[in-house]
């Protein structure tokens, strides 16, 4: 049935208004639309009756999108989603010691070094968003309307106001750390707060310091309810600098590393992920009237660099006699002496 | 040394405080074995026992100490309790489930020791909220309820007045007459001297004379002994 | 009940009652096991004389202030599947939050059983031991004796294994299905959500449940306690 948690907040408002007798009525809509979810799944454990550990960034657990996505695909496959919310590095790490089949993450290096050792394999991109940076209204370093992520980080560091950073490894940490990388700032001293907490946390700290900090738009807009920041440097959505660009990645478990892992369920979830139908959920996800998420994972034109790490020259891969070997070892290594 | 109790019969073991009787009475009740010497029972070491042949002759005896030390329950439970505990588990298990006392004749015993020191009236009442007096003839009837052939008790009467000393004697007195083998330590040499059949006297770690209590308290044969029953030798 | 519809954000009841009944699975079954354990620990500790008893008795004082979230990190290397129980898959399972609660619950119990085990006086278990007891029965009466203490112990382990939050976020992963019941999650976990998200009031209203719990289990302690008290003066039959 999926209770949309996000629809329910909305409905919470009526729910208080009506008290207790209107939530208790919209009860037994939500327990049948969920007896009725269980049978059916019930009905085709041919297809699965399977369980998938999912360990994805908090910016898409606490933005509800999960919540939109799953049901359907455990209703499609049969398969119960169990979903880890951390940051993207505590994700890869779950995911490195094989205690999770699938990652949902933001931070391409992270993914790529993810790649390289073997651990995952089969990458796709899956959607986007972007990075904003937030901090009060009265703006007192004075970066509203700048149009560089690193000046406006600069001019922080400078005003000696709090940044407020994650602090955590997570995608959002690192895409921080990368813009003081570019902007020449060191990040350090009493200004510069490490809160080792998630984005929703974090925002909800920033806004209470009144500080700066750098977050992903889709947590900014879930949370605009709670929090009095402003956007004062946006994005690439909104014209922003490209630095700020966020998109995600999907990653299944190798399961020669980890023959435990659930490789045809991972493996349907970047399939439904990444089909139209999966695609167009996250197309129309909205909260509070602004898209959260833009789905990048078709599109005409060819897009190979998803497949494979960063800047794996294709080249290189191209070498017939590298391809040569590479065939050699197969046959070596998998058919028998004696055939 | 040697000390030895035969049925129907009350030795004191008298001696200054400090001087072992309480640790001489552990000994007795098997505690633990002795250093050196053997604690003989019909004549066999009891130490030289197997663990089962040894708890049956420790089920024979019955000890009580100086703190009455009830349980936390009520009268009647606390002088069951040596009944209990020899009554095979399956049946205490079933007991405790189904909350029932014991066999009849259980209940008749604990009904008569608790008649024997007075306190039948009290006993559904919580045993830790006794006087001490009444705690102290609680702690007898436990002692009395298993019917031992051996009773042992440590200054039985420290913590009491006249009045329950008295039902205490005469209570011991009764013992003796249903044949119970009874050894008294006691610093209270009146008592020795009214209740004993036979006199230990405990002095420098030894039993330094026995005998009928006219004559330890007398014509003592040990000259400490004298000095210690006109009160000339103080510990 | 009231607020709790208004302001929890994932309110359906479900939800709600999944989470509570989580909460109490993992911290009633830790605890249990914990009793379990602690017990004839306490009893053998307390009982005997030995060369370290200071020291061990020391070190299991000292478990009962061992950070949460360290012990959740330790049971989280044991049980991944990198770990020596890998092989169980008792990662981000119900049961690896039992295993982390055990550990933390375990010490507070022994702890607090051991000094109401020691707090029987000798001259009671020489009482029994004169009365023709084995060591099974002075041990059983000790029990009974310290039947209070013990009481006051378990509890002390339920209240800190239900509002602990450290090692059962770690160890469980807070997962929740998409149908809202939840696997991992419990009311401390759940309450970590809401404040993350910024949605303080669903998370009080989720602290004043938990508040809840934890005030009935220690007025059903302390009912335990009082009736066993009253039993005392007032008579009535309650075994040694």
């Amino acid at each position: 049935m999926a209770i949309q948690r996000r629809r329910f907040l909305r409905g919470a408002g009526v729910a208080a208004a009506l008290g207790l007798a209107g939530c208790v009525s919209s009860n037994p809509l939500s327990q049948s639309d969920e007896s009725g979810d269980e049978t059916e799944s019930q009905q085709s454990p041919e297809i699965g009756d399977d369980e998938l550990t999912l360990a994805t960034t908090t910016s898409t657990y606490d933005t509800g999108l999960l919540d939109e996505l799953h049901p359907p695909f455990e209703e499609a496959f049969g398969i119960t989603v169990k979903t880890l919310a951390k940051g993207t590095g505590a994700s890869i790490r779950t995911a490195e010691d094989g205690d999770a089949d699938v990652i949902l993450v933001h931070a391409r290096g992270a993914e790529d070094e993810f790649l390289q050792e073997g651990y995952g394999v089969n990458r796709r991109d899956v959607m986007f968003n972007d990075f904003v940076v937030a901090g009060s209204e009265d703006d007192p370093a004075g970066i509203e309307g700048m149009e560089s992520a690193t000046d406006a980080f600069a001019a922080i560091a400078n005003s000696g106001e709090t940044f407020v950073s994650r602090g955590d490894d997570s995608g959002t940490n690192k895409k921080e750390l990368a813009v003081w990388d570019e902007s020449g700032v060191e990040p350090g001293g009493e200004w510069y707060q490490e809160v080792g907490k998630g984005m929703g946390d974090t925002l909800v700290q920033t806004n209470q310091i009144g500080g700066y900090t750098i977050a992903d738009r889709g947590t900014y807009l879930s949370m605009r309810d709670e929090i009095d920041l402003a956007i004062l440097v946006q994005g690439p959505l909104e014209g922003g600098p490209t630095i700020l660009k966020n998109p995600y990645g999907v990653i299944p478990v190798n399961p020669e590393v980890h023959g435990n892992a659930n490789y045809e369920a991972a493996m349907a979830y970047v399939g439904f992920l990444t089909s139209p139908r999966g695609q167009d959920i996250i197309d129309s996800y909205t909260e509070n009237g602004s898209q959260l998420f833009f789905p990048s994972a078709l599109g005409e034109e060819a897009n190979f660099g998803q497949y494979v790490p960063q800047g794996y020259s294709a080249e290189q891969a191209d070498s017939l006699s590298k391809r040569d070997r590479q065939f050699l070892y197969w046959v070596d290594t998998h058919v028998s002496n004696d055939y | 040394m040697s000390l030895s109790v035969s049925p129907g019969e009350v030795v004191t073991v008298v001696g200054p405080s400090g001087v072992g009787k309480t640790t001489l009475l552990r000994l007795l009740a098997l505690f633990r074995p002795p250093d050196e010497g053997t604690i003989s029972w019909d004549g066999d070491d009891a130490w030289a026992l197997s663990d089962r042949e040894r708890l049956a002759v420790r089920r024979r005896v019955a000890t009580v100490f100086q703190e009455p030390s009830l349980f936390n329950a009520s009268v009647e439970r606390n002088a069951e309790y040596g009944l209990r505990v020899r009554r095979p588990w399956s049946d205490r298990i079933r007991d405790a489930i189904s909350g029932a006392i014991g066999v009849s004749d259980a209940s008749r015993r604990v009904r008569d020791a608790l008649e024997t020191v007075g306190l039948e009236s009290l006993r559904d009442q919580n045993a830790l909220s006794l006087s001490g007096g009444e705690a102290q003839r609680v702690a007898f009837a436990r002692a009395l309820a298993v019917e031992p052939d051996v009773l042992l008790l440590d200054e039985p009467s420290s913590n009491l007045d006249p009045r329950n000393t008295a039902v205490l004697e005469d209570a011991i007195a009764d013992a003796r007459d249903r044949g119970v083998g009874v050894v008294v330590a006691t610093h209270d040499m009146n008592q020795a001297e009214r209740i004993s059949d036979r006199v230990a006297v405990l002095l420098d770690g030894t039993i330094i004379e026995t005998g009928p209590p006219e004559q330890v308290f007398e014509s003592p044969a040990d000259d400490r002994t004298r000095r210690f029953v006109t009160g000339e030798l103080v510990y | 009940m009231f607020p709790l519809t208004a302001t929890l954000p994932d309110a359906s009841w479900t939800y709600f009652f999944s989470i509570v009944a989580v909460s109490l699975y993992v911290s009633g079954l830790a605890v249990a096991v914990s009793t379990l354990v602690s017990l004839p620990v306490a009893l053998g500790i307390g009982f005997s004389e030995f060369p370290g008893k200071r020291a061990v008795t020391a070190v299991i004082n000292t478990g009962m202030g061992f950070p949460s979230v360290v012990v959740g990190l330790l049971v989280l290397l044991v049980v991944s599947n990198q770990g020596p129980l890998g092989d169980l898959d008792l990662a981000f399972t119900p049961e690896a939050m039992v295993l982390s609660q055990f550990v933390l619950a375990t010490p507070v119990i022994t702890s607090i059983t051991l000094s109401a085990v020691e707090g029987v006086g000798d001259d009671v278990r020489d009482a029994a031991f004169g009365l023709g007891g084995t060591d099974a029965d002075v041990a059983l009466v000790v029990i009974k004796e310290a039947r209070y203490g013990i009481v006051t112990a378990v509890l002390a382990g339920f209240g800190r294994a239900i509002s602990e939050v450290g090692s059962i976020l770690i160890v469980g992963g807070n997962i929740v299905y998409s149908d809202g019941t939840s696997y991992t999650r419990t009311l401390t976990t759940a309450i970590t959500v809401e404040a993350r998200q910024g949605r303080y009031e669903a998370g009080l209203v989720l602290g004043a449940v938990l508040l809840v719990l934890v005030l009935g289990v220690n007025w059903l302690g302390s009912w335990i306690r009082s009736r066993g008290r009253g039993r005392a003066s007032g008579g009535g039959r309650r075994s040694p």
